[in-house]
């Protein structure tokens, strides 16, 4: 057995074993009784970059294309800045309907600059087959209204690290929030890329930002924009779809990233047009769709469940619920229709924030909307805005507030 | 009304921990956890096709069947988890300088004559102190185990923790004598040259507090752990780890709500805890174990009807917050074999100068030195098939990020991890970034936003030369002193780490179960 000493008398050191704790209470004796500290430095910022909610004054409505979309200018009600995020995210638009709590996510569509001015923009395109919240919206937000979002939210944004330094941005129809939200950031310097926009309507009467397009353009020259249009031809604008071939005329060459957002339909076009491409995974990025429907058009979907209305049984923390559930909505859905929806944020399977335990009864889960982990794979738990019932279903979910 | 033995406030590692201890023994256990995920550090969130640990490197004193180490025991003999383990090969590889100008690119082994023999031929004479220093590590090691076994049996008259002296003089002199000197002191003392010494302080930033100042028992022992039993993770990144203990306690007919933050532990006018006033409602029950820094406990949860002793307040005054961390999680779209790399953990310090390496940690500008962990290299299900998922490690020891504005932070995060992926590209010859797929950064504001913690530390209080893990164990009661409340995590006794902060869980849920069965016999 070794036999170091520390000291030149080995009773020394024994003794400064003993006495270190004696020391570490003198220590603690001698510090002031001051009262503990409540906050950081970092926490506030962190606190300030996150929040789990802001409220918001209407302070501006301004109607665009053919009346069917809208960009409401929010002020952050409490006089603070609003979150300071990254250009292509969105927030979560938190609104009672009847009594019931909506969330969906709406991208921010102006540049994160805009926030050290108290103010950020949405654009919210009333579509139909959501009734829930956009038609809500068009018909009731007014100027002066307070509404409640989320902090902001999302992965589809612009990172020099990962991406080419060119990017190719293909958006269709109302797809062109998150990209236009990019190009007044590339101008207002907060993003360092050059971007080019194909952006594909189906009339020029559908064309969104076309002034303020021209604006960004004066004031950067690393924006370049591309109308597309698919019903009709018009001077400047190319017509059709946008094919590989397109997009390789205006890529020209070295590398380049794609960023992609539009409808499930545009995605199932571009994958192919991708393919024709080869691009590397890398370099082809796609904005989630949101509220997943439809789930017969999936591969692999059960189709006897079509149309079927399945009883849902749930345990929130001591609560219990039973509720209907149809199998041609996600489980998302089917708690919001009964009021109890928990936490979620991107409605398309990858954040998890709705993640819940499934404890009898079998679900459906379109592929590429899933984002569970390995594990939550294995011991069945499943993200219900991205989950359809095919049986009768009992699940354990987080609590709703 | 839900009614609980006792409620567990957090399910990060230590909380889990105790949650599942006292289900062992038979009590009928709440968890609440503010996110909808459980875990704290012990996570893990996708991006893509790939899936990243937040926070799982290396797993220590693990062991294996029949062979468990410490926390090997607690999890897989006591707590009977189920758990897919992966054992690292290799101990490390570091690239650096050290303070003599001598550059290293060094591969350790593991297992203790391999490990003696790389030391040996790195730097020619260190072979005999190393195996002193592994003979010394050896009794340390044995000391804690007994020390851990007896941690709980009593106090002494001023109440520390109760130490037989008599059999620690007999079995462990040396444990006595230098368990509570600096850790390069000791080596000194013992002959090691000063290039060895660097090389054996590359582990500085697992504890976060430099060699020149850490006690030697803490790191010895822990690397003693990972040279004999290996470093480990689990398969399926920590939210495996996580969801092994969640079940476990779900089996044991315990519950966790997720989503569901604890607003105020509520006491009667006596001081006595009657329940957990949440997000759900109020929950009955005179026990609570709060995963969390006492600090935010004392401030934010406690009924200010309990007491909270003046020396705590005293005592938290003067312990400093622990580290914190910048984090970048990589996901590269090419193999670890195209892109030839065998190493599991590479120790990146620039210079291997531990104090340096400190001093520099309270800076933005001077601090490069990372920690590079592919999990691919052992676990080829880290990520799919023809990628890589790999993390970088950068260490803080003062709240340096909190200065950073709003609508630079991207850019200061970008530029950070640009300087350190150069370094990494240099050094290694290694050439990733024209193949990174997916990439997320995060800084100290990040682990604010997810953990809570001040400042974002996730290593708890400094273990300074007078605030040192032996010391607080010594301590361990006093520092617990309201009655059917305490706290674990990284910030009690033992400190930072999965291993220390599963064992403490696990204390505290035995000082809860002693008070239990106290005032059962009072009737209470």
């Amino acid at each position: 057995m070794a036999n170091v000493k520390m000291s030149p008398i080995g009773l020394m050191d024994m003794l400064y074993f003993k006495n270190k704790k004696v020391k570490r209470e003198q220590i603690i004796e001698n510090t002031p009784l001051t009262a503990l500290v409540q906050d950081y430095a970092s926490n506030r910022q962190a606190a300030a970059r996150h929040p789990n909610s802001q409220f918001f004054t209407i302070e501006d409505i301004q109607v665009r294309g053919k009346g069917d979309v809208r960009t409401y200018t929010l002020r952050r009600t409490d006089g603070e800045n609003p979150a300071f995020f990254r250009a292509g995210q969105f927030v979560v638009i938190r609104q009672v309907i009847d009594g019931k709590l909506i969330a969906r996510p709406v991208t921010l569509s102006c540049g994160p600059a805009m926030t050290l001015e108290g103010k950020i923009q949405l654009t919210v395109k009333r579509v139909e087959q959501d009734a829930f919240l956009s038609a809500y919206i068009h018909e009731n937000w007014k100027v002066g209204d307070e509404v409640e979002t989320s902090g902001p939210q999302g992965t589809f944004f612009y990172e020099g690290l990962r991406d080419a330094k060119k990017v190719i941005a293909i958006a269709g129809g109302s797809g062109i929030t998150p990209v236009f939200a990019m190009t007044n950031a590339i101008a207002d310097g907060d993003e360092d890329f050059d971007m080019t926009v194909l952006y594909g309507s189906r009339t020029k009467e559908d064309i969104l930002f076309a002034d303020e397009f021209a604006a960004i353009m004066k004031r950067t020259d690393k924006v370049r924009l591309v109308n597309v249009l698919s019903e009709e031809e018009a001077e400047g604008c190319e017509h059709g779809f946008i094919t590989a071939e397109l997009i390789r005329k205006y890529a020209g060459d070295g590398t380049y990233s794609i960023f992609a957002a539009g409808s499930q339909g545009m995605y199932q076009f571009l994958d192919g047009e991708a393919e024709k491409l080869g691009i590397a995974k890398k370099y082809y990025r796609k904005e989630l769709y949101d509220n997943i429907g439809r789930p017969w058009m999936y591969p692999g979907y059960p189709m006897e469940a079509k149309d079927q209305v399945f009883t849902l049984k749930i345990k929130m923390c001591d609560r219990h619920f039973e509720i209907p559930c149809s199998a041609n909505e996600n489980i998302l859905v089917a708690l919001e229709r009964a009021g109890i929806a928990g936490p979620n944020r991107c409605r398309g399977g990858i954040c998890g924030w709705c993640r819940s335990r499934l404890l009898e009864g079998d679900v459906f889960i379109p592929e590429d909307s899933d984002g569970r982990r390995a594990q939550d794979k294995l011991d069945g738990y499943i993200h219900p805005c991205a989950s359809f019932a095919v049986s009768d279903l009992s699940i354990e979910m987080p609590l709703k507030k | 009304m839900s009614k609980f033995d006792a409620v567990v406030i957090g399910s990060g590692t230590a909380g889990l921990s105790a949650a599942v201890s006292l289900a062992t023994a038979g009590k009928k256990v709440l968890v609440l956890e503010q996110h909808n995920m459980p875990g704290g550090c012990a996570t893990s969130f996708v991006r893509g096709r790939f899936e990243f640990d937040a926070s799982l490197h290396e797993f220590c004193s693990l062991g294996s069947p029949g062979n468990w180490a410490m926390t090997g025991k607690l999890l897989m003999e006591k707590y009977k988890l189920d758990i897919d383990w992966c054992l690292v090969p290799d101990l490390y590889r570091c690239i650096g300088t050290t303070r003599s100008g001598k550059h290293f690119d060094l591969r350790m082994p593991c297992g203790v004559e391999n490990f003696i023999e790389a030391m040996e031929k790195a730097v020619p004479g260190s072979g005999k102190p190393t195996r002193t220093f592994i003979e010394l590590a050896e009794e340390c090691s044995g000391a804690y185990d007994y020390f851990n076994e007896h941690l709980l049996d009593g106090v002494d008259k001023k109440g520390f923790t109760y130490v037989d002296e008599g059999l620690f003089m007999k079995k462990y002199p040396n444990f006595l004598k230098m368990a509570e000197y600096p850790f390069n002191k000791v080596l000194r003392k013992i002959g090691m040259p000063e290039d060895a010494i660097d090389i054996l302080n590359v582990y500085w930033t697992y504890i976060g507090t430099d060699y020149e100042r850490l006690s030697f028992v803490h790191q010895a022992w822990m690397m003693l752990m990972y040279i004999k039993y290996h470093p480990a993770f689990t398969k399926r990144t920590s939210h495996h780890l996580t969801m092994a203990f969640v079940k476990k306690l779900q089996e044991l007919g315990g519950e966790i709500w997720l989503n569901t933050h604890a607003n105020k532990v509520v006491s009667d006018d006596g001081g006595r805890i009657v329940g957990v006033e949440t997000e759900a409602g109020f929950v009955e029950t005179h026990y609570v174990i709060a995963n969390m820094n006492p600090q935010d406990a004392y401030n934010k949860l406690l009924d200010k009807r309990i007491k909270v002793p003046d020396r705590e307040i005293k005592r938290l005054n003067a312990q400093k917050h622990g580290v914190r961390f910048f984090e970048a999680y990589v996901g590269l779209n090419k193999s670890v074999e195209e892109l030839g790399i065998t190493d599991y953990t590479i120790f990146m310090p620039g210079d291997l100068d531990t104090e340096k390496n400190y001093a520099y940690s309270k800076s933005y500008e001077l601090n490069t030195h990372s920690v590079v962990v592919i999990y691919n290299v052992v676990n080829p299900e880290a990520s799919p098939v023809g990628t890589t998922a790999m993390t970088f490690t950068i260490t803080y020891t003062e709240d340096v990020w909190g200065t950073v504005s709003q609508r630079d932070y991207v850019k200061k995060k970008q530029e950070l991890f640009a300087k350190v992926l150069e370094n990494f590209e240099k050094d290694t010859g290694i050439i990733i970034h024209d193949c990174i797929e997916e990439i997320e950064l995060a800084s100290p504001w990040t682990f604010c936003n997810f953990l809570g913690t001040p400042q974002g530390t996730v290593y708890g209080f400094e273990m300074t030369q007078w605030d040192t893990m032996v010391s607080r164990l010594l301590t361990l009661r006093k520092e617990q002193p309201i009655r059917g409340f305490k706290t674990c995590g990284a910030s009690g006794a033992r400190g930072d780490g999965f291993n220390q902060t599963y064992l403490n869980g696990d204390d505290m849920a035995q000082l809860i179960l002693e008070e239990m069965a106290e005032d059962g016999k009072e009737g209470k």
